[in-house]
């Protein structure tokens, strides 16, 4: 693969020596063309995030706000509504986090075990949960027999295990060579010994990959919250998010007129500043979900 | 026998070690699996799921009964379909015009580019685009420069699906050209290099050597896709759709939604829609995994994608 790799390269390189043809600046104007379609709503958010309403709403084409102001972040910060969200997310992140790694830990180390009976039987139920489940209904309702609901532990408890994750572990661990497991056996350490003092310190990459999985789908996590908690106080970040954007919106699009629109008393730059603020964790842990989330998305891909 | 308890006795470690997640899954996977019985019985609250008296179909007659039910069962076939259509093809293009790019450090950058937005929630996504469509945003601004009329974007029902499909581009199109970069990636160079020496140019190695090579990640990749017709994307639906537009958006997950927790709460009721769709969904993944697996890929649960992880909602 390696070797593939660098003939590759050198194949490419051969072919740099040639001058850019008309085709070299046709992709490289597309390209470029579709990246600034990615670019320009990010940075149109950060504009009317520091912009005033009233000079957003006569120049809308605006690169660069005229007069910044931190009006729309001065109000979030003292309106609370979203620091409350963010310590909710944390919640959910402390709760959520060390269950979620563990469960799929223990589960993936027990299913990578070459045999012990019933190992078919619990991959097999394991696995179908993947391509079917009892759906929303029948959750909330277990939910609130277990008396959950209204918790932030019912969106922990709903959301905590992938089982795509676990194929993954499993994969991985199944490529730690059996005789470092065998001679620590032959040592006398149990299972859990093994598991924590051979497997996990060489399961680094893998556990890094993971804990981010987990760490963005519960950082992105909405939905389970919207279902199961009422109560606005308890409800995590990207709700808070929700209703903030989706306040006006209603107000506006039932009209659908574009004077309403313009009449509107709702400052864009606040729900600007909020999906900013939401945004801000994941631009700051970008770089690491680039490189692990493309490993793990290479490991599907080597394996077709 | 007494092998295969001396078997389990001698494994007992490992059960030990799998109890937890065998908890969970037992309570918050095959007990609401359980609860699914509720479709055949009519919720009474002081019963709870278990002990409710059973009916028969009663609930599946009145399902469909409804209309809404059954059109909102076609329109997400409709939607998906058409978006299957539509957005399947960019990621492909996309690796192809990354392959040809030929400055490797500006590449770089734009690939940095084009993943971002898979990232982010829908929520945070609908925010980013509702800002730049709304009637006096940044889409607008620029019709009203260049002398057109302002699209009312978000409120009609003319303009959501093609929303809907634009946004899936933006926000997930980079990340899925990454599966085909990679495959890309592991086509032999002495296929290149021979077909520069007979004077093949560059398009036509790209369509007689590149995409020949990654054709079956590509057939592989569709069915799959194909195989989630019915998980109609909620997230987006729901954070993209307002007022204006609820009717265009009723896929059949905002159906259920709205049927439980907005109007009425026949809990029965909507637990036979909800398995109605679990049934369903299920049929079309196994497909899905049949074909993935003609095709020679190694089918649904080798190689689903990273971003592709996500619960399956509703």
């Amino acid at each position: 693969m390696k070797s593939k790799k660098r003939e590759r390269r050198k194949a490419k390189s051969g072919l740099k020596k040639r001058k850019y043809t008309r085709l070299d600046v046709v992709i490289f104007i597309i390209l470029t063309l579709g990246a600034v379609v990615i670019i320009v709503p990010f940075w149109n958010v950060l504009v009317v995030s520091f912009a005033t309403q009233k000079e957003y709403a006569d120049n809308p084409l605006m690169l660069f706000p005229g007069k910044p102001t931190l009006d729309a972040y001065a109000y979030l910060f003292k309106d609370g509504k979203i620091w409350q969200g963010y310590i909710n997310t944390f919640k959910l992140l402390i709760m959520g986090l060390p269950l979620s790694v563990f469960l799929t830990t223990t589960m993936a180390y027990g299913l990578s075990r070459k045999y012990f009976p019933g190992k078919k039987v619990i991959m097999y139920l394991v696995v179908f949960t993947m391509i079917f489940n009892g759906g929303i209904v029948p959750m909330y309702l277990v939910m609130r027999q277990l008396g959950l609901t209204g918790s932030l532990w019912a969106v922990t408890f709903s959301t905590c295990f992938s089982v795509f994750n676990m194929i993954l572990m499993i994969n991985y661990f199944q490529s730690i060579p059996d005789s470092l497991i065998e001679s620590a056996r032959l040592d006398g350490a149990g299972e859990w010994k093994i598991l924590f003092r051979i497997v996990l310190p060489l399961s680094k990459p893998i556990m890094a990959t993971v804990t981010l999985f987990y760490g963005v789908s519960i950082w992105n996590e909405w939905y389970d919250a919207m279902i199961f908690i009422r109560d606005p106080q308890k409800l995590p970040l990207q709700n808070v998010l929700r209703s903030i954007i989706q306040e006006t919106e209603i107000a506006t699009s039932a009209t659908g007129s574009i004077a309403a629109m313009g009449a509107a008393q709702f400052d864009d730059g606040i729900k600007m500043a909020a999906v900013f603020l939401t945004m801000v964790p994941i631009m700051c842990f970008y770089p690491f979900l680039q490189k692990y989330f493309t490993k793990g998305i290479m490991v599907g891909a080597v394996k077709m | 026998m007494r092998r295969l308890g001396k078997e389990i006795w001698k494994n007992r470690a490992v059960y030990i070690i799998l109890l937890p997640g065998l908890v969970w899954f037992f309570v918050f996977a095959y007990m609401p699996m359980g609860g699914l019985t509720l479709a055949f019985k009519e919720f009474n609250a002081s019963m709870g799921i278990w002990g409710s008296p059973w009916v028969g179909f009663e609930n599946f007659r009145d399902l469909f009964h409804d209309p809404a039910f059954m059109e909102s069962v076609w329109r997400t076939l409709a939607i998906n379909i058409g978006k299957l259509i539509v957005t399947f093809p960019v990621p492909v293009v996309l690796a192809l015009l990354f392959n040809e790019l030929r400055m490797r450090r500006y590449s770089k950058v734009l690939q940095t580019v084009f993943t971002f937005p898979n990232f982010l929630s829908w929520v945070i996504t609908s925010g980013i685009i509702i800002n730049i469509l709304s009637n006096t945003g940044l889409v607008n601004g620029i019709f009203q420069a260049m002398g057109f009329d302002a699209v009312n974007f978000l409120g009609s029902e003319k303009m959501f699906i093609p929303m809907l499909y634009l946004s899936e581009i933006w926000k997930t199109a980079g990340w899925s050209a990454i599966i085909y970069m990679a495959s890309i990636t592991g086509i032999d160079a002495e296929q290149y290099e021979a077909a520069q020496l007979d004077g093949a140019s560059r398009f036509q190695m790209m369509r007689y050597i590149t995409l020949p090579s990654i054709a079956s990640t590509i057939m592989v990749m569709f069915i799959l896709a194909a195989g989630n017709l019915m998980t109609s994307s909620f997230d987006q639906v729901f954070n993209l759709s307002n007022a204006a537009t609820r009717d265009a958006a009723e896929v059949l997950d905002m159906y259920i939604y709205r049927i439980t927790f907005q109007s009425s709460t026949d809990f029965s009721f909507s637990t036979a829609a909800s398995l109605f769709r679990s049934v369903l969904n299920m049929i079309l993944l196994l497909a899905a995994d049949w074909g993935a697996k003609r095709m020679g890929g190694t089918g649904l649960f080798g190689q689903r994608g990273g971003g592709k992880h996500e619960k399956q909602k509703a």
